[in-house]
């Protein structure tokens, strides 16, 4: 299979990127120059700039465009207003498994704009195009924009150099045009930093991105590797690891996610019944208390049982200690502050349950 | 990549060099270090303990993958880089020399000469 580049190839690759496949794209993994520890402190301690343009895209627009996806997705856009953007879940109706993690941008009340992960978009676009009313009109919008996520404590700073709006609300995005580029700034990010995320135009990526690294505030280009450090510091799921059509919303703590008092949604009946017995098994966090490093899928013990796995782990660069999510048995009857032991390719290691995040956020 | 003219080799992307004492020191090389990345974990074997050319004996981790480490060579490990694993991010500043990893009294030096030249390395990570 061919990988689908980003507009922004050339310029990663003028970098020194090391590049990976996610999700069907080659996008960068890592800068030379730089690596995942300083990429991952550029954005604790001053801004990152990272191209995240492999995420889907997708429009929902007619009559009714929001009441339609707030009948599919999980969480309630009812709690939004215009202008804001909200972190949903397309969960499947049978089983409650998570199709996928979206962030959803209310433009108004008949048109929604969708950003799920690549690997997912074509079946969350199938499923809603199946699901929706002949009035609406749905467009995977895939390779149509890039998507730049700016993402530290001088990110207001950099896009203020560029006249860029910055003083909006936490999740709210504004259109604002640059040198006749109109751009999306969505006050966003996966990283736990203050940031933003800009939805440029394809065609425009390589200006804008220029735009970006030429002002006065030293960004540094970062790449998924350190996206997933950062993300994992703060707990927040990967889809296809911590969420997946086998982790349901309520096994994941995901939850919050969920606008339970809706009249539908996708897996409303099966994930309110899971929600009211209790799930068989629960997202922790887990913190090594010796120098091992977790990895997903190794297996975590209490007495010498099985009682888990893990499904994120990583090195965190900030506390310097190996981290991981984990989904626990409920049956085994951990929480916070239990020790446990992860086989670490035949060794035990010792961690201690605890609750994410493993680093304060400072989102807002 | 920087491969040193005075260093050997191996496939698995380790350098050996022989000391005028008769020991051999051990690390790995920049395209190694590179590959990995960040590297933030090294577990390294016992002082005294013996191995045999090909064994693995012990582990360099990154930020995102581990990779083994296998001994080049026979012999007992006479003494380990006390300096990476406290700072491991030394085997990618400096990988051929502050980044070593262990010494090894060899038991045979003809398994020196075994081991790939510089070129015959260079050749390996270039195809």
């Amino acid at each position: 299979m061919t990988l689908l580049a980003s507009p922004l190839h050339e310029r990663h690759a003028a970098l020194g990127a090391k590049f990976a496949a996610f999700g069907g794209w080659e996008m960068p993994l890592e800068y030379a120059g730089g690596g995942v520890l300083k990429e991952h402190s550029a954005v604790r301690e001053a801004v990152g700039i990272f191209d995240v343009s492999h995420l889907g895209k997708a429009r929902i627009a007619g009559a009714g465009a929001a009441a339609f996806v707030n009948s599919c997705l999980t969480n309630d856009l009812g709690r939004i207003k215009p202008g804001k953007a909200q972190y949903t879940l397309c969960c499947d109706e049978a089983s409650g498994g998570v199709v996928d993690d979206i962030i959803a941008y209310l433009h108004d009340d008949d048109h929604v704009f969708l950003i799920p992960n690549a690997a997912n978009t074509t079946e969350v676009v199938r499923r809603l195009v199946a699901a929706a009313p002949a009035e609406l009109t749905i467009t995977n919008e895939h390779r149509d924009y890039a998507v730049l996520a700016v993402q530290g404590p001088r990110s207001t700073e950099l896009l203020a150099a560029l006249g860029l709006p910055t003083d909006h609300e936490y999740m709210s995005f504004e259109t604002a045009d640059l040198d006749g580029v109109e751009l999306t700034v969505c006050r966003t990010g996966y990283t736990g930093e203050h940031g933003y995320e800009l939805v440029v135009p394809a065609g425009d990526a390589v200006a804008v991105w220029d735009r970006l690294f030429g002002t006065q505030v030293e960004a540094r280009a970062c790449g998924l590797g350190a996206r997933d450090t950062l993300r994992t510091e703060m707990g927040y799921p990967l889809h296809g690891q911590d969420l997946s059509m086998d982790i349901t919303p309520v096994q994941a703590r995901a939850g919050w996610a969920v606008g339970w008092t809706k009249p539908e949604f996708w897996g409303k009946a099966v994930l309110s019944r899971e929600k009211a017995d209790g799930p068989r098994r629960t997202l922790w966090g887990l913190v090594a208390n010796d120098r091992g490093i977790p990895r997903a899928h190794m297996q975590v013990l209490a007495a010498d049982q099985t009682v888990g796995e893990i499904t994120s782990g990583t090195f965190s660069p900030t506390r310097k200690v190996g981290i991981a999510l984990a989904l626990l048995d409920s049956a085994a009857g951990l929480g916070e502050g239990s020790q446990v032991e992860v086989d670490v390719r035949g060794r035990r290691s010792s961690m201690t349950v605890t609750k994410p995040p493993f680093v304060t956020p400072s989102v807002k | 990549m920087n491969v040193p003219e005075d260093l050997r080799y191996t496939a698995e992307h380790e350098w050996v060099r022989v000391e005028p004492s008769g020991v051999v020191r051990v690390g790995i090389t920049d395209f190694a270090q590179d590959s990995l990345g960040d590297i933030v974990y090294v577990q390294l074997p016992a002082v005294g303990s013996k191995v045999s050319s090909g064994d693995s004996f012990g582990e360099v981790e990154s930020t995102k993958s581990v990779s083994e480490i296998y001994a080049p060579i026979s012999g007992e490990v006479t003494a380990r880089n006390e300096g990476v694993e406290a700072s491991p991010e030394i085997i990618n500043s400096d990988p051929y020399e502050e980044g070593w990893l262990v010494e090894i009294q060899i038991a045979d030096p003809s398994e020196v000469e075994a081991l790939l030249t510089a070129a015959a390395y260079a050749e390996l990570t270039q195809s």
